[in-house]
């Protein structure tokens, strides 16, 4: 087999390669967007099982009014019924993947009842999400309220 | 000044592209991601755009107070027009917490400032996420929200 021949098959390879890498950076993101639709269902339906399954232990997650909760302060707060939104719709999600280490950012409408009073509001959010022992973990989320 | 400016950005910059060694234990990590976030402080703060630069991937999210989302080139932009409107930008707190070959720092800034026109003067708190790339530390997501309680 010629150089040129040996050239053509390393190349070929690399290009299935980068091929491979990019099909599986798609499947991740895919899987990681599906969690976050099932972390959805599982806020609305109080389900903290559920949610255990998605958060790594040292959680942080930042609430649209600047509050920091842990894991369990934010499985307290979604067990108590009046503190969830009665609607949740993320109509616009990205994923970007950095090795074991990924960022979904997109949009919310929240809507529910608070205090009484009906809200509805809109914001942006960013979850990290980090690849440990075969599964990929939510490790940190924030959500920032659009006000212009 | 410029010499100045060099000076103390020198070792925050080298610190950013020591090589990435499979042994580098999270507190290191930690550290120099942390050393990072006050070199971003600074930076910000003189308007120096190339050591903006370095610190950041190219696929940079960048979600502010307000809500407003930005690339790398849109944050940029938005720093270099704080160079007309003194401001400052203090850290109240930063934690770090590294998960292998990223770095997740929390924290809360007071800023002080004008955007759009507008005087704001403000605390907020962030995460931002930081990927080791071709050896150095680089922020690859920002995201702030106004405490407002």
């Amino acid at each position: 087999m010629g150089k040129r021949a040996i050239g053509w098959g390393v190349l070929c390879l690399l290009a299935l390669l980068a091929g491979a890498q990019e099909d599986a950076r798609q499947s991740t993101g895919s899987k990681i967007l599906a969690v976050e639709s099932v972390w959805n269902q599982a806020e609305a339906r109080g389900d903290i099982k559920a949610l255990n399954l998605i958060f790594d232990e040292s959680l942080v997650y930042v609430d649209e009014d600047g509050t920091m909760l842990t894991k369990a302060q934010f499985f307290a707060r979604v067990k108590s019924a009046g503190s969830r939104p009665q609607s949740l719709v993320t109509p616009a999600m990205n994923v970007q993947i950095y090795g074991g280490t990924a960022i979904v950012t997109g949009t919310y409408h929240a809507g529910g009842v608070e205090k009484g009073k009906p809200f509805q509001r809109n914001g942006r959010f960013i979850d990290i999400w980090v690849y440990n022992n075969g599964v990929w973990l939510c490790v940190a989320a924030q959500a920032t309220p659009i006000s212009r | 000044m410029r010499l100045i400016i060099a000076l103390y950005f020198f070792p925050l910059l080298f610190a950013s592209r020591l090589p990435a060694q499979a042994n580098t234990s999270a507190q290191t990590a930690e550290a120099t991601v942390l050393m990072l976030e006050n070199a971003w402080n600074q930076a910000v703060r003189l308007g120096e755009s190339k050591t903006l630069q370095e610190l950041f991937v190219d696929g940079l999210v960048y979600i502010d107070y307000d809500g407003e989302i930005m690339n790398k080139g849109q944050y940029l932009a938005h720093v270099q027009k704080f160079l007309l409107h003194p401001e400052y930008v203090v850290a109240e707190s930063m934690q770090a917490h590294a998960y292998g070959q990223s770095v997740v720092v929390t924290g809360v800034y007071r800023k002080k400032g004008t955007k759009n026109g507008q005087p704001y003067a403000l605390r907020e708190r962030f995460v931002d996420t930081w990927i080791q790339q071709k050896g150095a530390w680089v922020c690859a997501s920002s995201q702030s929200t106004l405490i407002s309680h």
